[in-house]
């Protein structure tokens, strides 16, 4: 029965699995099993190339069925991992030997990478990528220009497509050797340096695209302004109160624990207030 | 300005396409489609005003700039503030006579997408609802070894989810919508209350949007300097963002190097026989 010859996945097999994931990671999301059926998905062309008969199939498949979430697209690195697992356990299946795949390594493996991978992959993709690409972007449609809408659409697919193409090969090729990398020291010290830069891009993104202006000022008795709060502000530090606003908005979200919809109507209410004394006025006319 | 049938159906379809769990997958879906800028660009073309829906999503953008979704915890989708939102927006513009560039027209903007946006929170979690029907079916096709029928549950049948919670409340919302936002303009005067207060809202709702992203980078005070070295590159020395990233790709690089300088260092120490003895002079530190 033991079938000596070892068993390589095709090109062909592994870019359909990459396309599955690419595609389906989220389409069948619940609040119960979010990215799972994307998995089962990219997973099952594997499956069938690498077992011949269906129980085998069957019990491959099961491994799968576990829980799963992460940041889909640096994601991408653990299924091109576990392609590479189960390349390693079919070959153990098939030549009879008790190897050191199992299901247990296999789901260890995912459950240990989703957590990490989600953190560095929130600040890289989702905290600098797309901020930046969408900061040049805003600047090229100022004033109603469809240029930095395009220009979004392709830079970010382009390096969507083919840099979660690059993790799921990369991760297929490094297989579990993979996991050093990217959970000891040398990942922990790359995502110190993404954290660094996307700090600074937050910074330039707020500095430059958003604006909180007051309109208090005092008059003297001929209706000459001698106190403009603003300017004052802007004296000690250019965006003061921009910067002020974000700080207290962050305050209550991560000191406070409340939740953004909440701190939106607190800045309603602020907003009302504002108005009302005068603090904040738009300046509009018909 | 008015939204026919026609034009709020491709707008349905527009965000059945890209929700959180859209349709269009996350990258062409929710990261691409579902960006504001982007939904600017179409509802502009859908509704024939590509001038005021781009400033409309450009404004828009600014709230969401910077949308992180923790755990697949959400703080709004995204598909109700570009295709519910955006649209309705660009009526309002045109009812209140704005210049569609002007900074009113964005702070207007804002304030109605975002308004309009807070539904999409709703129109997730119903979808993410619905989808555990499908997922059932799923785990009845595992069980019996019928794995074929996972394709159908990942990419078919959730579109039936997404009539009920993308494509309907899309349609109506735009349609029915536009002429509710005509009768705002007699209502609300501009210089009453009411609309300053929309405005001001508009203006400050950027804030929180910045402020979710410092949430997922900032652990402690020391994490707020590289926003403020960022924020005064911009305001103060004017740089645009593409110099900032490039000034902060050396500190990367410094922080890199250090990081992996000191963890060589330790390793070697830790595992040479000397390694003990500095431990248990650490251990003695401690007490």
């Amino acid at each position: 029965m033991a079938n000596t010859e070892k068993k390589v996945l095709s090109r062909k097999t592994l870019n359909r699995s990459f396309h599955h994931w690419f595609y389906g990671h989220l389409t069948a999301f619940s609040q119960e099993h979010m990215q799972t059926f994307g998995y089962l998905t990219s997973m099952l062309p594997i499956v069938e190339e690498l077992y011949d008969n269906k129980e085998d199939q069957e019990k491959a498949m099961k491994t799968y069925t576990a829980f799963f979430n992460t940041e889909p697209q640096l994601g991408t690195i653990i299924v091109g991992i576990t392609a590479s697992l189960e390349e390693a356990r079919a070959n153990q299946v098939n030549s009879g030997s008790d190897g050191d795949v199992d299901d247990t390594t296999i789901n260890g493996l995912r459950a240990g990478l989703m957590g990490p991978i989600a953190g560095i992959g929130d600040s890289l993709v989702v905290g600098t990528l797309i901020p930046v690409i969408l900061g040049i972007a805003l600047g090229m449609s100022d004033g109603g220009s469809p240029l930095g809408a395009i220009f979004y659409i392709i830079v970010w697919n382009l390096l969507g497509y083919f840099g979660m193409r690059f993790a799921y090969f990369k991760g297929y090729e490094l297989g579990d050797k993979a996991v050093g990398i990217l959970i000891g020291a040398q990942g922990k010290a790359v995502r110190k340096a993404i954290a660094t830069v996307g700090g600074m891009v937050v910074g330039g993104v707020a500095a430059t695209w958003v604006t909180v202006k007051t309109s208090f000022r005092l008059t003297n008795s001929s209706g000459k302004a001698y106190l403009v709060l603003q300017d004052k502000l802007d004296s000690v530090y250019p965006g003061l109160l921009t910067a002020a606003f974000i700080v207290a908005c962050w305050w209550l979200m991560a000191k406070k624990n409340i939740s953004p919809i909440k701190v939106m109507l607190i800045l309603v209410v602020v907003a009302l207030i504002g108005v009302l004394l005068g603090f904040f006025n738009p300046g509009l006319t018909y | 300005m008015t939204i026919s049938w026609i034009q709020a159906s491709i707008l349905g379809i527009f965000a059945s396409l890209s929700s959180m769990p859209g349709m269009a997958g996350s990258t062409i879906g929710n990261y691409t489609l579902g960006r504001p800028l982007v939904g600017g660009l179409v509802c502009g073309i859908v509704l024939g005003d590509m001038k005021t829906g781009i400033a409309a999503g450009v404004a828009m953008q600014l709230v969401y700039i910077a949308l992180v979704t923790p755990g697949g915890t959400v703080s709004a989708d995204l598909r109700a503030v570009s295709y519910i939102g955006i649209p309705l927006a660009m009526v309002a513009i045109h009812a209140q006579g704005l210049s569609a560039t002007s900074a009113n027209a964005a702070d207007l903007a804002k304030s109605m997408g975002t308004l309009v946006g807070t539904v999409g929170t709703v129109l997730f979690y119903g979808t993410a609802t619905m989808n555990l029907v499908w997922q059932h079916m799923g785990w009845r096709a595992v069980e019996k070894g019928d794995f074929k029928k996972l394709y159908a549950v990942d990419w078919g049948y959730p579109w039936i989810s997404h009539l009920f919670f993308s494509f309907i409340p899309t349609v109506l919302m735009t349609h029915f919508g536009s002429s509710a936002v005509q009768a705002l303009k007699t209502a609300l005067p501009m210089d009453g209350i009411p609309m300053k207060t929309l405005f001001t809202v508009g203006a400050l709702l950027p804030c929180v949007g910045i402020a979710i992203l410092l949430k997922q980078i900032v652990e402690g005070p020391l994490d707020f300097i590289p926003f403020f070295v960022g924020f005064t590159f911009a305001a103060s020395l004017k740089l645009n963002l593409v110099s900032v990233t490039v000034v902060s790709l050396i500190f990367a690089m410094i922080f890199y190097k250090l990081d992996m300088a000191i963890s060589t260092n330790k390793q070697p120490v830790a595992s040479s026989s000397g390694g003990a003895v500095i431990d248990d002079d650490e251990e003695e530190e401690d007490i």
